[in-house]
């Protein structure tokens, strides 16, 4: 999902460079040295997952995950989406030079939102609650983005108004799917490497607890 | 789609020749400046520029109409959206939707820049190895950060596509078939989450390997740079028509695409 050249106006896209520099300046500023080999690996997972198509009835959307990258990297999420929408750029010609300020606030802001939504399930002590709010933070990515998109199309011109609405109710379905797959995919991940997820709680583990784990070992038959 | 762009960049060509920090700067002012136009005719004007430029690269037809489909192929619903929602006079009804002219102008003035810009993309980064691009934008004052960060991520691309590939196999061999259902969903959550977690540990792996080779946040590189009198002609061409087109835009010799055709 991204917007094309030759769309927008230049304040629009004025607007998306300055935005865009100014959120990742400070986003960039939180990277430590062994960050910079992790961040860029995640981005190229994400580059290769949006390859993925998934059907819906006789058509298929391909997985964009921009909610996937807020639950996994966190505030840093916004300079890796940025690296994943300058390379689109450069291999795909999706995109353009011209609008990767915007298309960055669109997708980064979506997974910085994601990631906010992700944060509040420490809120809560409910089952399942890793695919609960990652599906939430799935479906809040592609949501932000969508208003990010349909508000850079009106402010562009009232002839755009038509496709914005269009484009937000194109929106859906993707949303739907991003869910999903989002909260299995962050299901997963507390129950295999909950070191991956972004906005983990330092697990200190009870002494009792590890009492018991080396004492059970000892008693186990084998 | 290729995702080797750099696959033509040993080539003969002007524009293979050209210093690649010279040739990013002035390719990179020229695409803004299309961005910028609003008249039909010199938009095509524009479109005949890129065209021409990409020529001069000598790089294959296929190589860049393979990647070039897929953008035409977003850019095709603007011609039914926009004249159909276009606010104003309708000029006829189309199954009872309102159809207006200033829509298809604006549509086709989208297309024509979009399709322009991209086509200055390939002659951009298509005729240089990426990692000289990557080096030249680093020379251009790009955050040296976000460099290292673009050319691993290339890197890892081409790494886990072929990690992604091996997996789908893995699936297909087990008799799993995409549907539109919650299980495919599921399934794909973990696939993605499964190819997380491996590419994670590959890439600890890899780093300990180069801090163990002395990394400290540099990257040390035997590319050097040479710009010569030839270089810099070629940037003034590109340069001044940039600025005689826009000039020309903006002169209001030509009606903006949503008053008129010219």
């Amino acid at each position: 999902m991204h917007i094309s050249d030759g769309i927008l106006s230049a304040p629009v896209l004025t607007a998306g460079f300055i935005g865009t520099i100014a959120v990742a300046a400070y986003t960039l500023r939180q990277l430590d040295l062994d960050d910079i080999p992790k961040v860029s690996v995640i981005t190229s997972v994400f580059f290769v997952a949006s390859l993925i198509h998934v059907p819906i009835g006789p058509s298929s959307v391909h997985l964009i995950l921009g909610g996937l990258v807020g639950v996994v990297l966190g505030m840093r999420a916004f300079p890796a989406i940025m690296l994943g929408i300058i390379l689109q750029t450069i291999l795909f010609g999706h995109g353009g030079v011209t609008v990767i300020g915007v298309n960055t606030m669109m997708l980064g802001g979506g997974g910085l939102m994601a990631y906010a939504v992700w944060q509040l399930r420490h809120r809560f002590n409910i089952n399942k609650k890793e695919m609960i709010f990652g599906g939430l933070a799935g479906a809040t990515g592609i949501f932000s983005s969508g208003i990010v998109l349909a508000l850079s199309l009106v402010t562009t011109g009232e002839e755009f108004i038509a496709t914005a609405w269009y484009t937000l109710v194109a929106h859906i379905p993707v949303m739907i799917i991003e869910a999903l797959v989002v909260g299995s995919c962050a299901a997963f991940l507390a129950k295999v490497k909950p070191d991956a997820l972004a906005g983990q709680l330092p697990r200190a583990v009870p002494a009792t607890a590890a009492a018991t784990k080396s004492s059970t070992n000892e008693d186990s038959p084998r | 789609m290729p995702l080797d762009i750099d696959r033509f960049s040993k080539l003969e060509s002007p524009l293979q020749r050209w210093d690649p920090r010279v040739k990013l700067f002035t390719l990179g002012i020229f695409v803004f400046s299309v961005a910028l136009l609003k008249t039909l005719p010199i938009a095509c004007i524009a479109f005949c520029l890129a065209v021409g430029i990409l020529r001069l690269s000598s790089l294959p037809y296929d190589f860049v109409a393979s990647s070039v489909k897929w953008v035409i192929f977003f850019l095709l619903p603007f011609f039914i959206i926009m004249p159909l929602s276009y606010p104003g006079e309708a000029a006829f009804y189309v199954i009872g939707l309102p159809f207006a002219w200033e829509g298809l102008q604006l549509a086709t003035l989208i297309f024509i820049k979009a399709v322009a810009i991209i086509l200055t993309t390939f002659s951009m980064f298509g005729t240089s190895r990426f990692d000289v691009s990557m080096i030249a934008l680093q020379h251009l004052k790009c955050p040296k950060i976000l460099v290292q960060m673009l050319l691993f991520t290339y890197r890892y691309t081409f790494v886990f596509i072929e990690e992604m590939r091996r997996m789908q196999i893995a699936m297909r061999a087990r008799g799993f078939v995409m549907k539109t259902d919650m299980k495919t969903m599921q399934v794909m959550g973990n696939f993605v989450g499964t190819l997380l977690i491996r590419s994670f540990e590959r890439s600890e792996r890899v780093y300990k390997a180069m801090l163990s080779k002395g990394y400290q946040g540099e990257l040390h590189t035997m590319v050097k740079f040479k710009s010569e009198r030839q270089d810099y002609i070629k940037s003034a061409l590109v340069l001044s028509t940039a600025v005689i087109i826009l000039a020309l835009d903006f002169s209001g010799l030509f009606l903006p695409a949503k008053q008129g055709w010219f």
